[in-house]
């Protein structure tokens, strides 16, 4: 005699091969578990290196914002962090970190490892390989060739030109093209490539030598008039991008600048007193 | 000892259990093997499942059925870092997640003198609530608080009262790391306390 227990597992054990046999089911293949394993590793690490460039061009962003000059280009120092602070690069960092977690988790023994492992072990790996990447010049050509796709975003270097642009609220900014013997003008090419002549007769020695060293420069000062391309130069801060291979210029022969006498703080005209943050520039300078 | 090695090869005088994983490995060649498996899981599974929960014997027996289908196609994926045991749960388990999901089910718990590990335990927490120590809960009462929890916390106080599983092993049914088995746990057994009824609360 059999028991109620027995015919059911007679009775399921039949139901589930009886299946088996008329849907013709058979084990899918090893290697299918073996590839979507492996694919899920591979798009977690994927997701990790998407993270490290995010995290290159942060530091490049990071690094190649100067806060010290916000006065002169911005009414305050929140206006300027917002502006500023790399949010994007900081979301997709956080976007791809969360998308290798999720991946990993989906490995054969993913869901063993706590959220704070994975999320941990992927920001650091991120940041060690961004910080490889931003060290090998990376970091600025990410900014640049992504920073150019979406609508909603600009390029921190092309932001920062933008408020260089503006001769008419006494910011300038582009490339020395030429320096007068004596330093008592230079030429400078602005970042829209319009040619400016600096006259240089208020500048103090320091701004001098920034003048002679060449290489793109920012410049606080005042045009001369609302139509001209002279432009009166108070302040020239030397502008060296951090984290992008770059050909030096050929700087003048400081001797020449020696040779001149720069201005002092108390003796610079009127012209330039006159700027806003005048005092606050002073003290920016003493950092440099 | 391992679950399901009531079955034997017999080698001259002496039976050998036959491994769960060694069933698996001869099911790839000859599935009639499988029915083994079936056989040593079926009454285990159908009572887990009916912990969980899902009250109609048909019910259970057609998730098992999917259940068993569903291990059979993956069984070259079965890990063998597991046990065969865990992985199997952890289907019936996936299956049952799933027919609460799609059939809106409401569960219906009949808890018997089974739920005595959970009330000791419950007790334990609270060893100074006399109220709890002088527990006349009945099965029924706890399982209307049972069918009152979440199904993550139903299924973790089940795993870990009723079927006896360890920390580690309810990791690889739930696929959730040994801490969050631990939280887990923790906070299903709060919520059941609550959940019973005001005089058996400290």
């Amino acid at each position: 005699m059999t028991t109620s227990n027995e015919q059911t597992h007679d009775h399921l054990a039949k139901r589930v091969l009886g299946r088996i046999t008329d849907e013709h089911l058979t084990p899918h293949p090893r290697w299918k578990f073996l590839v979507r394993n492996y694919a899920f590793w591979g798009l977690g690490v994927f997701a990790v290196l998407l993270g490290a460039l995010a995290f290159s061009a942060t530091i490049f962003e990071v690094q190649n914002v100067d806060w010290r000059l916000f006065p002169a280009t911005h009414t305050d120092s929140l206006s300027f962090f917002l502006a500023t602070a790399p949010f994007i690069w900081v979301l997709a960092l956080a976007l791809f970190i969360f998308v290798g977690y999720m991946y990993v988790r989906r490995t054969a023994h993913g869901y063993r490892y706590p959220l704070i492992v994975i999320t941990v072990g992927a920001m650091l790996l991120s940041f060690l390989l961004g910080s490889g990447l931003y060290a090998i010049g990376f970091g600025g050509e990410i900014e640049e060739a992504v920073g150019d796709h979406p609508p909603f975003y600009r390029p921190i270097l092309v932001e920062e030109r933008s408020w260089w642009l503006a001769s008419q609220k006494g910011l300038l900014g582009g490339e020395v093209e030429k320096v007068s013997p004596g330093v008592t003008s230079f030429v400078l090419r602005d970042f829209s490539g319009q040619i400016w002549n600096v006259d240089t007769s208020d500048l103090r020695n320091r701004d001098l030598v920034a003048v002679a060293r060449g290489g793109i420069v920012r410049i606080i000062g005042a045009p001369a008039t609302s139509t001209s391309s002279i432009f009166h130069a108070c302040f020239v801060f030397p502008w060296v991008m951090k984290g992008i291979p770059r050909d030096d210029p050929t700087p003048l022969p400081l001797a020449v600048v020696a040779s001149t006498s720069g201005k002092t703080a108390m003796s610079q005209s009127s012209a330039c007193k006159d700027i806003r943050p005048y005092k606050q520039l002073h003290r920016v300078e003493n950092t440099w | 000892m391992r679950d399901g090695l009531e079955a034997y090869i017999v080698t001259g005088a002496m039976p050998l259990p036959i491994t769960d994983e060694e069933i698996v490995r001869r099911t790839l060649s000859d599935k009639e093997a499988f029915a083994l498996l079936i056989e040593r899981y079926e009454a285990k599974l159908l009572r887990y499942l009916e912990r969980l929960g899902i009250g109609v014997r048909e019910d259970r027996e057609d998730i098992l059925q999917n259940a068993f289908i569903k291990a059979y196609k993956n069984l070259n994926g079965f890990d063998l870092t597991l046990t065969f045991s865990s992985w199997m749960y952890r289907i019936a388990h996936n299956e049952a997640m799933s027919f609460f999901r799609t059939k809106h089910a409401r569960p219906q718990l009949i808890l018997s003198e089974e739920g005595e590990a959970l009330i000791t335990e419950l007790k334990d927490e609270d060893s100074d609530a006399s109220a709890l120590a002088e527990l006349r809960l009945s099965s029924e009462e706890l399982a209307k608080a049972f069918a009152t929890l979440s199904p993550q916390y139903r299924d973790a106080l089940t795993l870990r009262f009723f079927e006896d599983r360890s920390y580690a092993e309810m990791s690889d049914i739930l696929e959730v790391p040994v801490g969050t088995v631990s939280t887990l746990i923790h906070r299903a057994k709060r919520a059941l306390r609550s959940a019973l009824p005001k005089q058996f609360l400290p």
